[in-house]
């Protein structure tokens, strides 16, 4: 519904109107990949399950494998039952399949990019899409720039086009910037939408809820009142069957460049004017300019060798099928960095990822300086531990705060308990999953919880930094067993600085 | 189904009712309280022939909105007293946790019945929205209802169960500016209203609505097409139990899209308002204003 029309229609006051996608076709690059089975054809049921899709939609999974429309229905209909979240219903599953095709191709193949123009020609005219589409690329990164001027080439005459670019957005700065290029030849700025599938998970956006809608936590979010931000993004799982990409990318490009920076800059932002894509967007990328490259001794890598997850021997990182016996890929980096401005100046964040971690978890954990003087004669102000607020991002997704209490009883003894909030305590409808959101906010034209090429280039920028002082010494990987929390080397940063990693 | 604990024994005082509360927390042979995580208490007024409906919409309704649920069963004519019963639902919220929900229901016999506010106030969550659901006709003006208003932050009615329809609406119009109002009736008509809405600009000359669905929903209808066009618009209704039908100057309207909300559904959907709704208000006032067909 527009604005005008909301305008101009009185029977629409108080009706609360849906933001409702144009109808459109969304063409799924990758289709026979695993993130199209695992991510996006469920979400793209619990859209329809919830009637959030524009009622004149269609979807068209491309990729190389040769398969009927017939097959990739099934298929993802095995997918939809396996990882949906919503129940399975028929109807709602025919509503989707109705408007489904597979088309095979080559990524620079003539023929099949003649094919796919020619049913998405035809499903304009069978559903009434006007045009209208969303080109998802879920292809292997190498793909990107063939996809891109394919698609760029054979724009639609009438209707918009979006294009929404899965992760990782080139490898390092140069590649990146060579592929904004062959983007740029074809697409507006407006039209790209990069994915950082943690910006779609409810609990990060909640951290922007927490910081700006409680009048309570702002006034303190600075380095008056906060020691150090602690961000973790924990792994049990080894790199499965990803050795290729993995032994390319390793965590510093898998998730440090793009989750946790993202997560820093989210936690460390200025408040948006509004909650439009550029005003967020504009606020991120700020603090992405304001943290300076961490030397060498402020950044630790690591790699797990065998150990134990959940009691069952699990093998080194070395020995995973498809990876290098000599490789020196890192599967763990942690590092101390400084937003350098006026709010965060001398304030630590020190982040860590790693695979084969002791737990799975994404935390942000901001620790606040300790109360300066306990006036109780029994307790010392170490014994007195900092109040912590801790997000959940994964699992328990929800916030707590720990809190010194005293001990019923004589004397005063002080213990640290933690109040609790927990999504699915508080809200029982079941968190959508974050593809659902991104996907439908793609369709909708927002780009608020998508990453813009500056943020892209600032964040390659500093990871690239890293890398490079990486290439002057050879570490002794692996250097962490499986099911620990990392290299002792990630322990020694904090206590340098007096400090400690947090363990639950 | 969720685990639930109840009490034993009936609990005479709100001093009782509120040990029982916490003991059943408890979590069994631990010492440990179950984790609760309110987002409001939500209060229902419910006379014993509202009794069977009122559990049943409960039943849907306490998964989804954790909270403390006091339902309160005027008996005037008994002896006085109050008799309490609690009840603890558990639900597993992931990772080995559980989170629990309490509802309280309290029989207020003879004149306790008249000042219920000084019951429930002390069993309110601290700092959290009040609403309360008024199952059948208010007593408008009557000291339970007065009681109250004064107490909670929003009332929820369903003017479907009213018998005397413009009657109850010229009174309830004079509640508005003390407490924000959700009528069920109204929200059941919500998908009908977007219906509508869709079928602009050639709705704006309306002249005549017939509807088949309860004559609340007719109204209300009929009220809300008045105060937004500002125009007479001339009601035929058709009694149903459901709304299945709007004919626009003899010409029927489109069914809507989807399917009807359960009434646990709906009362959950008040639950997540906190505003006023103006609109409702100006299509209670006009319906409280029409002229007899």
């Amino acid at each position: 519904m527009t604005t005008a029309s909301l305008q101009d229609n009185p029977l629409l006051e108080g009706l609360e109107v849906r933001r409702a996608p144009d109808p459109c076709i969304l063409v799924i690059f990758g289709a026979s990949g695993d993130l199209t089975k695992r991510k996006l054809f469920p979400a793209l049921y619990s859209l329809a399950f919830r009637r959030l899709l524009p009622e004149n939609f269609a979807v068209v999974g491309a990729a190389r494998s040769e398969e009927t429309d017939e097959d990739f229905k099934e298929r993802m209909k095995e997918a939809v039952q396996e990882n949906a979240r919503d129940d399975f219903r028929d109807d709602v599953w025919e509503l989707l399949a109705d408007g489904m095709r597979y088309v095979p191709l080559d990524f620079a193949d003539e023929q099949g990019e003649d094919d796919l123009a020619r049913t998405l020609t035809e499903l304009d005219q069978q559903r009434g899409t006007r045009g209208n589409r969303v080109y998802y690329l879920a292809t292997p990164p190498v793909v990107f720039p063939t996809v891109v001027q394919a698609v760029g080439k054979r724009r639609a005459a009438e209707g918009w086009t979006r294009l929404i670019i899965e992760k990782p957005f080139g490898h390092d700065l140069a590649s990146a910037r060579e592929l904004q290029q062959v983007i740029e030849k074809y697409f507006d700025e407006k039209e790209v939408f990069r994915i950082d599938h943690y910006l779609g998970k409810e609990t990060v956006q909640n951290m922007l809820a927490l910081r700006f809608a409680n009048g309570i936590f702002e006034p303190i979010w600075n380095r008056q009142f906060i020691d150090h931000v602690q961000i973790t993004v924990a792994e049990t799982l080894g790199i499965e069957a990803r050795a290729d990409y993995y032994e390319r990318a390793g965590a510093v490009r898998d998730i440090f460049q793009n989750h946790l920076l993202q997560l820093v800059a989210i936690t460390a932002m200025e408040p948006p004017i509004d909650f439009t894509a550029d005003s967020v967007r504009n606020e991120k990328v700020k603090v992405l300019r304001a943290m300076h490259t961490p030397g060498p001794k402020s950044v630790v890598r690591g790699q797990y060798g065998r150990g134990y997850i959940e009691g069952e021997e699990v093998p080194a990182y070395r020995e995973e099928a498809g990876v290098d016996p000599q490789s020196m890929t890192e599967t763990y980096v942690s590092a101390k960095l400084y937003v350098d401005n006026w709010r965060w100046a001398d304030t630590p964040f020190y982040i860590r990822t790693g695979k084969r971690l002791a737990r799975r978890e994404t935390t942000i954990a901001i620790q606040f300086k300790r109360a300066p003087h306990p006036p109780f004669e029994e307790l010392s102000a170490e014994r007195l531990r900092p109040n912590v607020l801790l997000v959940h991002v994964q699992p328990d997704e929800g916030v707590s705060l720990a809190i010194g209490v005293k001990v019923p009883g004589q004397g005063m003894t002080i213990r640290t308990v933690h109040m609790d909030f927990l999504y699915g305590g508080a809200f029982r409808t079941g968190l959508p999953e974050a593809y659902e959101r991104l996907i439908l906010d793609a369709m909708l034209g927002d780009a608020t919880l998508f990453t813009r090429i500056d943020e892209v280039e600032e964040q390659w920028s500093l990871v690239d930094a890293i890398v490079a002082a990486w290439a002057r010494d050879r570490p002794a990987f692996p250097n962490y067993p499986a099911g620990t929390w990392g290299p002792t080397g990630a322990d020694e940063l904090m206590e340098r600085d007096g400090r400690s990693w947090r363990r639950r | 189904m969720a685990p639930e604990v109840s009490s034993t024994a009936a609990l005479a005082s709100i001093r009782e009712i509120e040990r029982e509360v916490a003991m059943l927390r408890m979590a069994p042979g631990s010492d440990v309280p179950y984790q609760r995580t309110s987002v409001m208490t939500h209060t229902a007024w419910v006379p014993p022939e509202w009794v069977e409906a009122a559990e049943d919409v409960l039943a849907g309704l306490a998964e989804r909105h954790p909270s403390r649920t006091i339902v309160l069963v005027p008996e005037p004519g008994a002896q006085d007293g109050l008799e309490g019963e609690v009840e603890v639902d558990v639900f597993p919220a992931g990772e080995g946790r559980e989170i629990c929900t309490e509802t309280i229901r309290i029989q207020l016999r003879g004149n306790r019945a008249s000042a219920p506010a000084s019951v429930v106030e002390p069993l309110f969550l601290p700092d959290l929205p009040v609403f309360l659901r008024w199952r059948g006709v208010p007593d408008f003006g009557g000291a339970a209802f007065e009681s109250m208003l004064g107490v909670v932050d929003r009332l929820i009615v369903d003017s479907t169960e009213w018998p005397d329809l413009r009657a109850s609406y010229a009174q309830l119009v004079g509640v508005f500016e003390r407490v924000a109002v959700s009528d069920i009736a109204w929200a059941r008509t919500s998908r009908w209203r977007r219906q509508l809405a869709s079928l602009w600009p050639g709705i704006a000359d309306v002249k005549k609505i017939r509807v088949t669905g309860t004559a609340a929903q007719a109204e209300l209808l009929a009220g809300w097409l008045r105060s937004r066009l500002e125009r007479p618009v001339e009601l035929e209704h058709e009694e149903a139990d459901r709304l299945v039908a709007v004919d626009i100057d003899g010409e029927q309207a489109p069914f809507p899209p989807g399917d009807p909300p359960q009434p646990a559904d709906l009362l959950s959907e008040q639950l997540d308002r906190f505003e006023r709704d103006r609109i409702y208000e100006e299509a209670v006032r006009s319906a409280a204003t029409a002229r007899p067909e």
